[in-house]
C-alpha cells in the first residue's frame, strides 16, 4: 500500500538562486524501511521538512506530497501531528519538558486525549523502550543516548504510521547511535513500522533497508535495493567514503557475486578470492620523538567528594609532534582527562606539566597564548559574533590567509552553517593562538563523510607544521587514519596504548569494520586501503562468487 | 518512608501550610513553641529532612534575635540588669525570644516544605490552578540547567581560546557581558529547534489536557478533612482573641478557656500531623513486614 507519495517535488528557499529540492519522485509503501543518503547540504532535511506540515519552511514548492492519497495541504492538523513522527538531530533541543514522563505525555496532552488514555499509552511506550528505569528522572540527568531514545519514544506513543528521521545518530557516539538503530530495525520488524531515515553514517544501516536512496544536490540520483543501488555506484561518487567498508573493498577488488554487505558477507568474500600467504604488509618503520611534551602523572578527578571518582591514577606522556588519539567508552574522562590537561579542570591529586614547566606555573593566561588550545566538542561554545567575518575578524585572522577556505561563508551566521562548516571556522579561530600544542574534542562528531576527508588532511598539514595533537574521539575510523598512537583509557586510567594498526588489530570489539573482517586471517589491517593493497599482493583465486 | 511526601500534594501544602499561617500571624509563646517542636521531631529526628549542620545555624539566628531585642529595646517595666547604664527588660527579652522563634519556627518549615515538594509535586499544584502556567514552568524548569551548563562551557572555551583573560576585575566583566550577549542567540536559536519539536508533536493543535501523577484518593481526602478541622478552633480562638498574648508594659495572657485550650491541643496535632503520620506508617511497615 503507497503510504507517502512525491511526485515532482521541487522547493526553493526565497533568494536563493536555484532549486534546494529537485524534481524528486519517490513512493513509500507501508512497512518499508527507507534510507536516504547524501551529504551536507544535499538537501536532506529540507526534503523532510517538506513532508511535515507543521515543519514546512518558506519557500516556493511545485509538485504535490500525497499521504495515503491525500494532499499533505488537506490533512487535519491532528492527523500530520500524530500519524507522521519525526525525530530530529539535536538529542538535547527537542526535548521540551523537564520530566521524562511528562515529555512523554506532551504530544498526547497536545492533542487533547483523555488522562486515562494518555497514562495508558505512556506505560505501554515506556515499556517497550525500557524506559522505566528512568521514568521519573529529569530530562536533563539523561545520556544523549537516552536523550535521543526519549525523542524517538515521545514521538511513537503518539501511534504514527510513519517515523521520519533528520539524522538522528549524528551526535551521538558509536554504541548509542548503534542501540538506537537496533531499536528502528527492531520497530520496522516488530511493528512493521514506515521508517523514513536521512544518514550521512550508513555503515550499519544500509543492510537492513530495504530501498537505498541518494541524494546529491537536491537530486535523488539512485534509488532501489540497497545491493543493486550500491553496485551501480561509482567510486569516484562524493558518498562513496560514506559507504559500508564491505561495499567499498568489494567494488575495489571485484567481489560482485553479489556485492557483499555485511562484515560476515565480506569476510566471506575475501577468504573465497584472496589466500594469505602475505599476512601483513610491509609497515613503516618510523622513529617515534622521545621528547616529551605534555605530561600527566597520577591524575585522580571526582565530580564530588563523595562521587566515584572520573579519573583514578592516570597517567599519560604526550610526545613531540605526534598525534595521540585517546579513546574510551562514553562517560570514561577522556574529556574531564582532556579539559585538565587544558587547565581548564583542577585534578584532585597528581601532576601536569606542560613542555617541562608544571601547569599552575603559566600565568595571566600565557597557557593560552602561542601554546596551547582546545577545540570543544561543542564548537557552537567557539562562536561569539553574528557572522564568520566578524568571528575571523576578531580572532586577528582574515579569511584568504586561511589554510582552507572559507571565503563562500564569510556572511552567514556562525550558528546557520552545517556542522562541518562549523567545524572549520572554529578550527580557524582555534589556530588563530598558534597553538604548539592542540587538543580536540570529538572534532568529527556529526561530520559527513567529505568533511571527515577535509578534517583528516588538514590534521596530516597541522603535523607536519610541527604541531602535537591530542585527540579525544569516539570515531574509531578516523583514528584509524590519522592516529600515530592510540590509548584506551577505562577505570579511570590508561589500559593500552600502541600504535593504531597494533592497537585495533589486538582489539575484537572495540576496532574497525576492516579489522574486524580481516581478523585471524590478515595481520595488522585496519583500513580499507589496507586490506585492499594486501589482497592486491595476495592475487586473486577465481572463487564461484560469494 | 516519608509518609506525607507519598499523598497527594495538596495534602502536603496544606498541612505545612496551615502549621506555618497561624505560626506567622498567632505571635503566641506556647504555639511557636510547638510548632518548633513538631518539626524538630519529624524534619531533624525522623526524616532528616534538615541536616544537623542547618540546625546549628538556626539556633546561631535564634540567639542573635533574641539578644538583639533587649539591647535596642527598653519597654517593659521588669529589670532583670543593667548593661552600660541602659536597663535590660524581661518583657523586652521575652519579645525578642518570641520574634525569633517564630522567625525559625517559620524558616523550619518552609526549608523542609522546599525539599519536599519537588518540582513534579510543584507543577501539580500550578497545574490545577492553569494547565498553561505548568508547561511553561515545566519548561522554564528543563531550560534552566540547559542554559548554566552552556554558558559555562562558552566561559570555558573563550578562556582556552586565550582571546580572553580573566585576570582583573574588568577582564572577567568583559568576558561576562560577551558570554551573555552570545548566550542569548544561542537561546533563540535553541527556542527555534525546541518550537519546531513541540509543534511536530501538535503543540497549539486545540485544547490540551494534563496527565498528572498523583491522584486523590479517599485517604488523601479525609486527611484535608482532618487538617482543616484541626484548623477551625485554632483560627477561631485568633480571630477572637481568645488567644491574646500581650508583653507591653508587662506580660499578659487571657485566662484559659475550653475554645482556648481547644484550640493550643488541635494546633499541637497539626503541628505533630506529619510525625504522627510518620510514625504510624514506620509501625504499619514494621508490622506488615514481620507478618509476612
Amino acid at each position: 500500500m503507497e503510504l507517502l507519495t512525491l511526485e515532482h517535488l521541487t522547493f526553493t528557499y526565497p533568494e536563493a538562486s536555484a532549486p534546494t529540492v529537485s524534481d524528486v519522485s519517490l513512493t513509500i509503501h507501508r512497512g518499508n524501511f527507507t534510507v536516504i543518503c547524501g551529504l551536507t547540504g544535499s538537501g536532506k532535511s529540507t526534503l523532510l521538512r517538506l513532508i511535515k506540515n507543521e515543519l514546512r519552511p518558506r519557500g516556493t514548492q511545485s509538485g504535490t506530497i500525497r499521504y495515503r492519497g491525500t494532499p499533505m495541504e488537506e490533512l487535519s492538523t491532528a492527523v500530520s501531528a500524530s500519524a507522521i513522527g519525526f525525530v530530529m538531530q539535536d538529542p538535547e533541543k527537542q526535548i521540551v519538558t523537564d520530566k521524562v514522563w511528562h515529555e512523554l505525555a506532551f504530544g498526547l496532552e497536545n492533542l487533547g486525549i483523555p488522562p486515562a488514555v494518555i497514562a495508558r499509552r505512556v506505560a505501554e511506550t515506556a515499556g517497550y523502550f525500557g524506559i522505566e528505569g528512568w521514568y521519573h528522572k529529569s530530562t536533563d540527568s539523561l545520556s544523549g543516548g537516552q536523550k535521543q531514545l526519549l525523542n524517538l519514544a515521545s514521538v511513537m506513543v503518539m501511534d504514527p504510521d510513519i517515523l521520519i528521521l533528520d539524522e538522528p545518530t549524528a551526535q551521538l557516539d558509536p554504541i548509542a547511535a548503534s542501540d538506537f538503530l537496533h531499536t528502528l530495525k527492531k520497530l520496522n520488524r516488530e511493528l512493521s513500522l514506515t521508517i523514513l531515515l536521512v544518514e550521512h553514517h550508513a555503515e550499519e544501516v544500509i543492510p537492513d533497508c530495504h530501498r537505498l536512496c541518494l541524494l546529491e544536490q537536491g537530486r535523488l540520483t539512485a534509488c532501489g535495493a540497497p545491493r543493486e543501488v550500491l553496485a551501480a555506484l561509482s567510486p569516484d561518487a562524493a558518498l562513496w567514503k560514506a559507504m559500508p567498508t564491505a561495499v567499498r573493498l568489494g567494488a575495489m577488488l571485484g567481489w560482485n557475486n553479489p556485492l557483499p554487505l555485511t562484515v560476515r558477507e565480506g569476510r566471506e568474500c575475501l577468504e573465497r578470492y584472496h589466500p594469505n600467504t602475505v599476512r601483513t604488509l610491509p609497515q613503516a618503520v618510523s622513529a617515534p620523538s622521545t621528547h616529551a611534551v605534555l605530561t600527566m602523572q597520577e591524575i585522580g578527578f571526582r565530580y564530588e567528594r563523595t562521587a566515584a571518582p572520573v579519573l583514578n591514577g592516570f597517567s599519560l606522556t604526550v610526545y613531540e609532534n605526534e598525534i595521540l588519539c585517546l579513546l574510551g567508552g562514553n562517560g570514561s574522562g577522556k574529556t574531564t582527562a582532556l579539559r585538565i590537561a587544558a587547565g581548564l579542570k583542577a585534578p584532585d591529586g597528581g601532576s601536569v606539566s606542560l613542555f617541562g614547566k608544571p601547569l599552575k606555573h603559566y600565568r595571566n593566561g600565557s597557557l593560552y597564548r602561542n601554546c596551547l588550545s582546545l577545540l570543544p566538542q561543542d564548537v557552537e561554545t567557539v562562536f561569539l559574533k553574528n557572522t564568520v567575518r566578524e568571528e575571523l575578524a576578531d580572532a586577528g585572522l582574515s579569511a584568504d590567509t586561511l589554510p582552507f577556505d572559507l571565503s563562500p561563508l564569510l556572511d552567514r551566521h556562525p550558528y546557520d552553517l552545517s556542522g562541518g562548516e562549523k567545524q572549520l571556522v572554529a578550527l580557524a579561530k582555534v589556530l588563530a593562538t598558534k597553538p604548539k600544542i592542540l587538543f580536540m574534542d570529538e572534532p568529527t562528531k556529526g561530520l559527513d563523510a567529505q568533511h571527515r576527508d577535509t578534517f583528516l588532511t588538514l590534521l596530516k598539514q597541522l603535523k607536519q607544521q610541527g604541531v602535537t595533537i591530542v585527540l579525544v574521539t569516539h570515531d574509531i575510523d578516523f583514528a584509524s587514519q590519522c592516529a600515530d598512537r592510540c590509548v584506551l583509557l577505562f577505570d579511570g586510567r590508561i589500559v593500552s596504548e600502541d600504535t593504531p594498526e597494533r592497537f585495533f588489530a589486538e582489539n575484537r570489539f572495540y576496532t574497525t569494520p576492516a579489522a574486524r573482517m580481516t581478523r585471524g586471517y590478515y595481520e595488522q589491517t585496519v583500513t580499507v586501503s589496507q586490506v585492499a593493497a594486501l589482497c592486491r599482493l595476495n592475487g586473486r583465486t577465481e572463487g564461484s562468487g560469494c | 518512608m516519608k509518609s506525607l511526601d507519598n499523598r497527594n500534594p495538596f495534602v502536603l501544602a496544606l498541612c505545612y501550610g496551615a502549621v506555618i499561617g497561624i505560626a506567622m500571624f498567632s505571635f503566641h509563646p506556647l504555639l511557636l513553641l510547638l510548632a518548633c517542636l513538631g518539626s524538630l521531631v519529624n524534619e531533624g529526628i525522623l526524616c532528616r529532612t534538615i541536616r544537623l549542620r542547618s540546625l546549628g545555624g538556626m539556633l546561631l539566628l535564634f540567639l542573635m534575635m533574641a539578644l538583639l531585642n533587649p539591647i535596642f529595646s527598653h519597654n517593659g517595666t521588669t529589670i532583670l540588669f543593667l548593661f552600660n547604664n541602659t536597663p535590660i527588660t524581661w518583657e523586652a527579652t521575652a519579645y525578642g525570644l518570641t520574634a525569633s522563634a517564630m522567625i525559625v519556627t517559620v524558616l523550619l518549615w518552609f526549608s523542609a516544605l522546599t525539599v519536599r515538594l519537588t518540582s513534579d509535586k510543584l507543577l501539580y499544584l500550578f497545574g490545577a490552578l492553569s494547565p498553561r502556567l505548568a508547561l511553561l514552568l515545566s519548561m522554564t524548569l528543563r531550560y534552566l540547567p540547559l542554559f548554566r551548563r552552556q554558558a559555562n562551557s562558552v566561559r570555558q572555551t573563550q578562556m582556552a581560546l586565550g582571546l580572553y583573560r580573566e585576570d582583573t576585575l574588568l577582564d572577567r566583566v568583559r568576558g561576562g557581558l560577551r558570554t551573555f550577549s552570545v548566550m542569548i542567540t544561542w537561546a533563540l536559536e535553541n527556542g527555534i529547534t525546541t518550537a519546531d519539536s513541540m509543534a511536530a508533536r501538535g503543540y497549539g493543535s486545540g485544547k490540551r489536557t494534563s496527565l498528572t501523577r498523583y491522584r486523590l484518593r479517599a485517604a488523601d481526602i479525609g486527611l484535608i478533612g482532618l487538617i482543616l478541622l484541626l484548623l477551625t478552633p485554632t483560627s477561631l480562638a485568633l480571630a477572637t482573641d481568645t488567644l491574646h498574648f500581650t508583653f507591653y508594659p508587662t506580660i499578659s495572657y487571657a485566662a484559659p478557656t475550653p475554645l482556648g485550650l481547644i484550640a493550643i491541643l488541635s494546633y499541637a496535632l497539626l503541628a505533630f500531623l506529619p510525625a504522627i503520620l510518620e510514625i504510624g506508617e514506620r509501625i504499619q511497615w514494621n508490622f506488615l513486614r514481620w507478618n509476612t
